[in-house]
């Protein structure tokens, strides 16, 4: 679907055309007052039989694979060209049910674009009836350090980083280095199993759901993500969503172990495709 | 990811002690681990414990005054791998 690719760079003033998102013909939503890309024209919609393309004319230049391996390299760059894709992708999505196309997706001219919509009309159709209604939200678990010194129990672990008395002998270390390892995995499996946990009430929830990639570990942060799940959730049951999200965090045997982090409604990135994959759970 | 390399001689320096001490550690670490594992398999005599168990506790030692001496952090030793996640625990 990306038609990026031609070796020869464009001409100076040619364009491409830019594609954000697909929705159904009726029920295009108004798209005055979006900016889309700061390089392009106005957005428009582009009718491609019972569909439409959420549109921009840009330079295509700027816009070539070249240009964009050169701009999307840079962070600053990046993060202006994917929040000008979000900003159009979240106000279409929330106005009607559309279907987000990835970053970048790009088109000689309009009569490709319109022809590679409409080519694959059935396709879009499927997913639109699947999003029809319904929202994605992102929930994401993080293992906490450690256990507040009040939970441990009974028998006192020794703290890991804190300043400690040298233990007085060869076994006494490996004494004090066993409680600190057992201590860790006792620590990651809780971790773990509150992720399952959180993982299959949330997934009871939602129509489809799928893990992410679990992001590494800021530098230096002490938290460690266990769980980055996306979940499509019928908007009649945002409400319950939050409440059962409450619920979770409320539990102490989860609160000991994980913090949770409950993001949306978004526009469904995650589910922009038929899912085949992710339709099982849930 | 796009961080340049800053070639002045006494950052290299440092940065390369970081990076040896950071192998180093990974197996200081992983010493340790295989001794709790013997001991807890019960293959030690007491003699063979106590006597492992101090070289670790003397080699930690070492460990935190050569970190010392470099001006390196516990946490400075460690290399992120991306999807597999961090060389060595953080937590």
């Amino acid at each position: 679907m990306t038609a990026t690719a031609t070796t020869a760079r464009p001409a100076r003033n040619a364009t491409a055309v830019y594609v954000f998102a697909v929705c159904r013909g009726l029920a295009a939503p108004a798209l005055a007052g979006l900016p889309g890309h700061r390089d392009g024209g106005a957005l428009r919609l582009l009718a491609a039989g019972s569909l439409a393309a959420v549109a921009q004319e840009v330079p295509a230049r700027e816009h070539d694979e070249e240009a964009l391996r050169r701009r999307l390299a840079e962070p600053a760059e990046l993060e202006g060209y994917a929040r000008a894709h979000h900003e159009v992708v979240a106000a279409v999505a929330a106005a009607t049910t559309a279907v987000p196309l990835p970053l970048a997706t790009l088109y000689l001219s309009e009569e490709r674009a319109r022809q590679a919509v409409a080519g694959n009309a059935a396709r879009f159709h499927r997913v639109l009836d699947r999003l029809t209604g319904r929202a994605e939200w992102g929930l994401k678990l993080y293992a906490l350090p450690r256990e507040p010194a009040a939970a441990a129990g009974a028998a006192p672990v020794p703290e890991a980083g804190a300043p400690q008395d040298p233990p007085a002998s060869g076994r006494a270390y490996l004494e004090r280095l066993r409680g600190r390892q057992r201590d860790r995995e006792a620590r990651r499996e809780a971790a773990w199993l509150a992720a399952e946990r959180v993982d299959a009430a949330v997934g009871e929830l939602a129509v489809a759901a799928r893990r992410l990639r679990c992001h590494g570990q800021e530098a230096g942060g002490p938290e460690r993500q266990v769980l980055n799940a996306t979940y499509l959730v019928d908007a009649g049951r945002a409400r319950e969503l939050a409440a059962l999200v409450a619920r979770l965090r409320r539990d102490p045997a989860l609160a000991a172990h994980v913090r949770l982090e409950l993001t949306g409604p978004w526009a469904p990135y995650s589910f922009a495709d038929e899912g085949e994959a992710a339709d099982g759970e849930g | 990811m796009t961080a340049r390399v800053d070639l002045d001689a006494e950052s290299v320096g440092r940065d390369l002690a970081a990076l040896v001490l950071t192998i180093v550690e990974l197996l200081r670490q992983l010493m340790e681990r295989q001794a709790v594992r013997r001991v807890e398999a019960g293959e030690l005599t007491e003699e063979q414990v106590e006597r492992v168990g101090t070289t670790l506790m003397l080699l930690e030692d070492r460990m935190g005054q050569l970190r010392a001496q470099f001006g390196l952090a516990p946490e400075d030793l460690n290399l992120d791998l991306g999807p597999l996640g961090s060389l060595l625990p953080r937590d």
